[in-house]
């Protein structure tokens, strides 16, 4: 087991190696300059020249590349074009914000998807299934920046019963930096009713975000069930006389899982994909706006820092993924 | 299963209700915009408008203007003259003022202040060394006086218009440098970049990168404190979001609403929509290093060809108002002339005698947001009339300004902001060429358009440092008139600045430039 843990992390090196380089290249073969982009169109052509000398950008590519690759070595992901700050603290600047939104989205995600795909794989054919099926082709064919403003019209606007945007009203102050989470800040300052203020400036955008997780779970976990509730030993148990929700929940639905596992570890990288839109729509200051203003700027330290970071993510979250599956399934041996 | 789900709805419902009966404190406002441009806080770096108007509230300059830039009014110099060989100017300095760290401002820190400017020599600098080329003429007369020598002959109202430039212009206080400087950066540029050393009517608090900039109102401020307590800028990148905010008293004023929420607000009770003339300009600009545009023919046929009204009415719904001069309303020097008008008789009898009576092809440039590419595919729709075929590129800046400054283009649509409160910073960007090469001392618009007129040029030259006023203007008229003729500019229009205001806020100023929007003097009721 530790050395099959040992061999994927050093091949998620040469991935994540590989990755970094060819974003590399391809941001820079791209016919922009980041220069002209940040700086007002307004400026003189000898302010972009200085600029891009300052920021080594007048230097050939290679010595670019060797001066990235040192920097790495270094644990230095270079300097933003864009926001003139260390690429490394920008991502751990902005990943609270998003991180925080990713888990209750896939919390979100998690719980209504896993109960709609049992409910819809048990009542198969039937009202529960159909709504079910209906609600996680709706979330996965509405893309996040319109389910937003739905939801925001609704609840926030017409309703009223949350808040319209970001984690925390503007005229409130943020608790004392500690983790940069702002709720475990939060709880950490003991300021129990700025927890909730922010929870409910998290349940909006949170299931914005999760709708889409939702959609995928609902989809697999009853395709999983489907496949699984004929089985004989199902069969067994029932005729064993246990209580048909001790049949589905514990023989069924953990038999089940494993493609919904799947889906899952991919989910959690993917949902940064989600929060580009989502945090745009709710003003939500995390790493989604960040990738777009770097992606749009083609600024290529950010690029290829938020690059590398996705590709870290993604590769973790297979690595995590393909360990569960032994423990949802015992007779999987890792070589 | 029926108890989770109605456990789950509980919390949803409790979650809920405390959204009732929250509003923003009357000692707070609350301003909604798109802050993701802010990217630095020094005054020697900032160059955006949104960040100009952030640090325009904790930050002074020794000039400043009243709302239409006419009039120049003392700030932190309360008097200044131009001494006897003409290039210097004396500066009288207030006496009493604070920056926020209790330290005195003195002649000391204004010249600690350019120096560290120039020395830093970031982007924006170009707009003092042009004129203040080093540090050593910045000078130290008395604890209170400071002279600077220009390096040409100035007239009072482009000496202010440098001195009145937002940040690299701005005193700041030396010792808080001195505080926070280290060995690897001695003019503390990494500790500016999010706080403050001014002397403005407003401290800064806390900047949270694309989040908010939280600012507290500071008592001693020599013009008095400010009337808010509080003032937050928070961050809204889109615009729909920032429209409801508004209007569900979130924030107290959007700083980015698109026209069509801006006329919705008109008919919205307890809003009133203040708008102003800005100093943007939109502009459809063609390449004359490139068959046909080196022809003036061709060039006024597609002014002919152009319907400025289906610009304003039906693509900025108003928010613009006619104009094709350079220098926009509010700036001495502006020439209110509007010859250009839909007329494709006119434009298809200019084309043929251009010897093109069937047109020809040719390229579109913009970018990819609203309302540029709404002006190229009008601008597309009209040249078909006169039998031209335009197709359009969308570019991302990054790469749409890389092309317009390699005079790559044929035709593009952009827009042009000025960038200090004078003719002179118009008249050189949009007619000073007279080489299209890379020794032209001066590379923008009219040498990205290559649109090289010497004689031109030497009238740009001597606006420069022509110091009777009316001359002056009269210069710039002269020099407006030959570019509406003959330039490569087809000006559509000036957008406005708009604001919904609602009616509990008072003391609100719109500004010609929103970046130099003030907030002391705003207040609810």
């Amino acid at each position: 087991m530790i050395a099959y843990i040992v061999r994927r992390l050093f091949w998620m090196v040469f991935v994540i190696f590989g990755v970094m380089t060819l974003t590399f290249f391809i941001a820079r073969v791209i016919p922009a300059d980041p220069v002209a982009a940040v700086l007002p169109s307004n400026a003189p052509d000898e302010a972009i020249e200085k600029e891009r000398a300052r920021m080594g950008l007048d230097k050939p590519i290679w010595v670019q590349y060797g001066r990235y690759i040192n920097g790495i070595l270094h644990g230095d992901l270079g300097v933003s074009i864009r926001t003139r700050q260390p690429v490394m603290e920008d991502l751990i600047r902005y990943f609270p914000a998003t991180a925080e939104l990713a888990l209750a989205s896939l919390l979100i995600g998690i719980v209504i998807g896993l109960s709609l795909g049992v409910v819809s794989a048990v009542k198969r054919g039937r009202i529960p299934d159909h709504a079910g099926r209906m609600f996680a082709i709706w979330g996965l064919s509405m893309p996040a920046f319109f389910t937003g403003l739905m939801l925001v019209i609704l609840f926030s606007h017409i309703l009223r019963w949350f808040p319209l945007l970001g984690q925390m009203p503007a005229y409130l102050r943020r608790p004392p930096h500690v983790t940069g989470f702002l709720i475990l800040d939060t709880m950490i300052a003991g300021n129990w009713s700025l927890v909730v203020t922010e929870l409910r400036h998290l349940v909006l955008p949170a299931f914005t975000l999760g709708w889409l997780s939702t959609a995928s779970i609902v989809r697999i976990t009853r395709s999983s069930m489907l496949e699984v509730l004929p089985e004989e030993y199902i069969k067994t148990a029932r005729m064993k006389g246990l209580r048909e929700s001790r049949v589905v929940l514990k023989h069924a639905l953990k038999n089940a899982l494993l493609p919904t596992i799947t889906v899952i570890g991919l989910r959690v990288a993917s949902l940064l994909e989600g929060a580009v839109l989502t945090e745009t729509v709710f003003s939500w200051p995390g790493l989604g706006r960040y990738v777009v203003s770097s992606f749009l700027s083609i600024d290529f330290p950010a690029v290829v820092g938020v690059t590398v970071f996705i590709a870290f993510l993604y590769s973790f979250c297979n690595l995590i993924v393909d360990l569960l599956y032994g423990y949802l399934n015992p007779k999987i041996r890792y070589t | 299963m029926l108890r989770k789900v109605i456990l789950c709805g509980v919390v949803f419902g409790l979650l809920a209700l405390p959204a009732l009966g929250q509003a923003i404190p009357k000692d707070t406002l609350v301003i909604g915009a798109d802050l993701g441009i802010i990217v630095d806080l020094d005054p020697a770096r900032v160059y955006e408008t949104t960040t100009n108007l952030v640090i325009e509230q904790f930050y002074d300059n020794l000039v400043d203007f009243e709302g239409t830039f006419e009039v120049i009014k003392p700030a932190l110099a309360e008097r200044w003259e131009a001494l006897e060989d003409g290039l210097t100017w004396r500066f009288y300095l207030r006496r009493g003022v604070k920056f926020h760290s209790g330290n005195e401002v003195n002649a000391d820190a204004v010249v600690f202040s350019f120096t560290r400017a120039l020395t830093l020599d970031f982007a924006p600098i170009w707009m003092l060394d042009q004129y203040v080329p080093t540090a050593d003429n910045v000078k130290k007369v008395d604890d209170y006086t400071v002279d600077v020598t220009f390096s040409a002959m100035l007239s009072e109202g482009l000496m202010a218009a440098i001195m009145g430039v937002q940040g690299i212009c701005a005193v700041i206080d030396p010792a808080v440098v001195e505080e926070h400087k280290t060995e690897d950066d001695p003019w503390a540029y990494k500790w500016l970049q999010f706080h403050d050393a001014g002397s403005g009517p407003y401290k800064l608090i806390e900047w949270l990168p694309n989040d908010r900039v939280i600012l507290e109102g500071f008592d001693e401020y020599w013009d008095g404190a400010p009337k808010t307590k509080n003032l937050i800028f928070l961050g809204i990148p889109e615009r729909a979001q920032q429209r409801l905010a508004l209007e569900n008293g979130t924030i107290d004023l959007a700083w980015d609403l698109l026209p069509e929420a801006i006329d919705e607000f008109r008919t919205i009770e307890g809003f009133t929509v203040v708008e102003v003339p800005s100093w943007g300009i939109t502009y459809v600009a063609m390449n004359c290093g490139m068959e046909p545009f080196d022809d003036p023919l061709v060039r006024q046929a597609i002014k002919y060809a152009i319907d400025y009204h289906a610009i304003i009415e039906g693509i900025m719904k108003g928010a613009a108002v006619v104009g094709q001069t350079f220098i926009p309303t509010g700036i001495p020097g502006h020439l209110e002339a509007t010859p250009y008008h839909k007329d494709i008789e006119k434009a298809k009898d200019l084309l043929a005698q251009a010897g093109y009576p069937d047109g020809f092809s040719t390229q579109i440039m913009c970018q990819p947001t609203s309302p540029r590419r709404d002006i190229a595919v009008q601008v597309q729709q009209d040249l078909v009339e006169v039998g031209i075929e335009a197709e359009i590129t969308q570019l991302i800046s990054a790469q749409l300004y890389t092309l317009y400054r390699a005079q790559s283009h044929f035709i593009i649509v952009a827009g042009w902001g000025v960038d200090y409160a004078h003719g002179d910073s118009l008249a050189k960007p949009f007619a000073h060429c007279c080489s299209t090469g890379a020794d032209a001392p001066v590379r923008q618009l009219a040498w990205r358009n290559m649109y090289s007129n010497c004689e031109l040029t030497a009238l740009v030259d001597a606006s420069e440092t022509e110091l009777d006023e009316a001359k002056r203007l009269e210069m710039y008229e002269e020099i407006q008139q030959v570019i509406l003729d003959d330039g490569p500019f087809a000006i559509t229009h000036y957008p406005l600045n708009q604001y919904a205001v609602p009616n509990y806020l008072k003391g609100f100023v719109a500004m010609y430039s929103d970046s130099y929007t003030e907030f002391c003097g705003v207040y609810k009721e």
